[in-house]
């Protein structure tokens, strides 16, 4: 698989490669992603999902490849990484969010200390978020005074205040309960919707059909097969892919 | 009863005015204490991010390997031993005020058991807490002191309450190097007079009073402090 050069690839993956010690994980990953693109990643646990998604801002230091963002070449060994990933929104399965601040305060740390927004122009922008996703009445609780699906949604937001170009999602509705799902689904859904360029790991087969414009195959270190969600599910072509898609669906 | 304990009253506390070594020793007691919790602190607040530091990036090496040391030295060998090292040999040819000494001593030993606490409540924090920070671009110190620190700061001040409540006690062991704390105090007027239980037991109070304080202001540092996110 080659990757040619496209002008609106916002992310660029050439032959990313990852290792734990003796472990292969990532083998050789190419994929370009584009402005506007929602890309769901599939593939059985432990395929290395999460790790691909993690190198891309480096929570995990690739092994091999290289990964360009905006046209910049974010595995060189000089790059400041921590000025990219303010570009590079993520939100984790577990939500993370800060129990030892409030949610303004989670919201409007990272704009205020690392983008020096004035706090009176962060706490709009959040409180503007926060209507959005039905929880401006929640800003002065803390993360352990909301319920799972409540918690995702702020975690959500709280990338969003950064203003991100790209959105990574690692599994966001995995820990919640089935009745919470569907309120983070419909955030991410409204996202994609305005043109958010995202990437999520995902076991919810309904919302890649559904929200994604590509739906990505991940097993054994490689992207396996790729296509558009229609196809994708109706006429997969892989084996792994089909035996996949006939275990889940 | 009453008449025997007002006579010793009078001759322990009020002839030659004798309660001054009381509290004079108090007043010693509570500097060496105050300034030995803050370079404890201090220095056990640096131990622990370097040893932390290390643990969670395999980087600083050699300063964690001096920290190692340090924390094996102090916490393998009595207290009032390094006191004695560091006023007779460290010093010994100086003139240097005992007080500060005390203060380097009490400082130092208790630094590393603060490290210690400090750095088991560092990494008793989800690594997800330091992820989420470092993912909205937050390098690894701002990650450190923003997110880190304040949670496993809240976490472990009850072990660190306890371990301020060592430190006050421990400081009567200053009176070896001629230091008049509180317990020196008591026993200069016991030396003097030639009665034990009062002026012993008069400290021991002492002691259990400010304890039983300290105790009282932690205990509502934590529960304003939890109050705060649960
Ligand atoms: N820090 C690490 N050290 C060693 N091995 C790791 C580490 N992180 C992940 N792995 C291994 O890499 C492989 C891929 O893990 P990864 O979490 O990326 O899978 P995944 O596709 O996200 O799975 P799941 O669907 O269960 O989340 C697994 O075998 C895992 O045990
Ligand atoms: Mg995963």
């Amino acid at each position: 698989m080659t990757t040619d050069y496209r002008t609106d690839a916002l992310i660029q993956v050439k032959h990313l490669g990852k290792r734990f010690g003796d472990l292969e994980v990532l083998k050789d990953i190419n994929v370009d992603i584009r402005k506007g693109d929602v890309v769901c990643v599939i593939g059985p646990s432990g395929s290395g999902k999460s790790t691909f998604l993690r190198c891309l801002n480096r929570l995990e230091e690739p092994t091999g490849g290289n990964i360009l963002f905006e046209g910049v070449d974010i595995t060189a060994p000089k790059t400041d990484i921590d000025k990219h990933r303010q570009k590079m929104g993520m939100v984790f399965q577990q939500f993370n969010l800060f129990p030892h601040m409030t949610i303004m305060k989670n919201l409007i740390i990272a704009p205020m200390k690392l983008q020096g927004r004035p706090q009176k122009e962060a706490e709009e922008e959040a409180m503007r978020l926060l209507e959005r996703v039905g929880l401006a009445d929640r800003a002065g609780a803390y993360p352990s005074q909301l319920s799972g699906g409540q918690k995702q949604r702020i975690a959500i937001v709280r990338a969003l205040c950064m203003k991100p170009d790209v959105m990574l999602f690692d599994e966001p509705t995995s820990a919640l309960d089935p009745e919470m799902v569907g309120e983070v689904l419909n955030v991410m859904r409204d996202l994609a919707r305005e043109r958010m360029t995202m990437v999520v790991v995902t076991h919810e087969m309904g919302f890649a059909r559904e929200v994604a414009n590509r739906v990505m195959f991940m097993d054994d270190g490689y992207f396996l097969e790729e296509n558009a969600p229609e196809e994708f599910f109706a006429h997969p072509r892989n084996e792994r892919l089909k035996n996949f898609l006939s275990k889940v669906l | 009863m009453s008449d025997k304990f007002r006579a010793d009253f009078y001759q322990n506390f009020i002839e030659d005015d004798r309660w001054k070594y009381m509290v004079n020793g108090l007043g010693n007691t509570i500097k060496i204490t105050f300034f030995a919790v803050l370079l404890g602190i201090v220095l056990g607040f640096l131990v622990a991010l370097i040893r932390s530091t290390y643990e969670k990036t395999r980087k600083l090496w050699f300063l964690d390997m001096l920290c190692r040391v340090y924390l094996t030295v102090i916490r393998g060998t009595p207290v009032l031993i390094q006191l004695m090292i560091i006023y007779f040999v460290v010093f010994g040819s100086m003139r240097i005020d005992k007080v500060l000494v005390s203060v380097l001593a009490f400082g130092i030993n208790s630094g590393a058991y603060v490290a210690e606490i400090f750095r088991s409540g560092i990494m008793s924090i989800d690594n997800g807490q330091f992820e989420a920070g470092r993912s909205l671009g937050f390098n690894y110190r701002q990650t450190m002191f923003y997110i880190v620190t304040p949670q496993a700061f809240k976490n472990v001040l009850p072990a660190l309450g306890n371990e301020f409540i060592v430190l006050l006690k421990e400081t009567s062991v200053a009176g070896y190097i001629a230091i008049q704390e509180l317990t020196k105090g008591a026993d200069i007027i016991r030396s003097r007079t030639y009665n034990a239980y009062m002026p012993l037991l008069a400290a021991g109070a002492i002691y259990l009073v400010m304890v039983m304080i300290f105790t009282h202001f932690v205990q509502k540092l934590e529960r304003r402090l939890r109050n705060s996110d649960h």
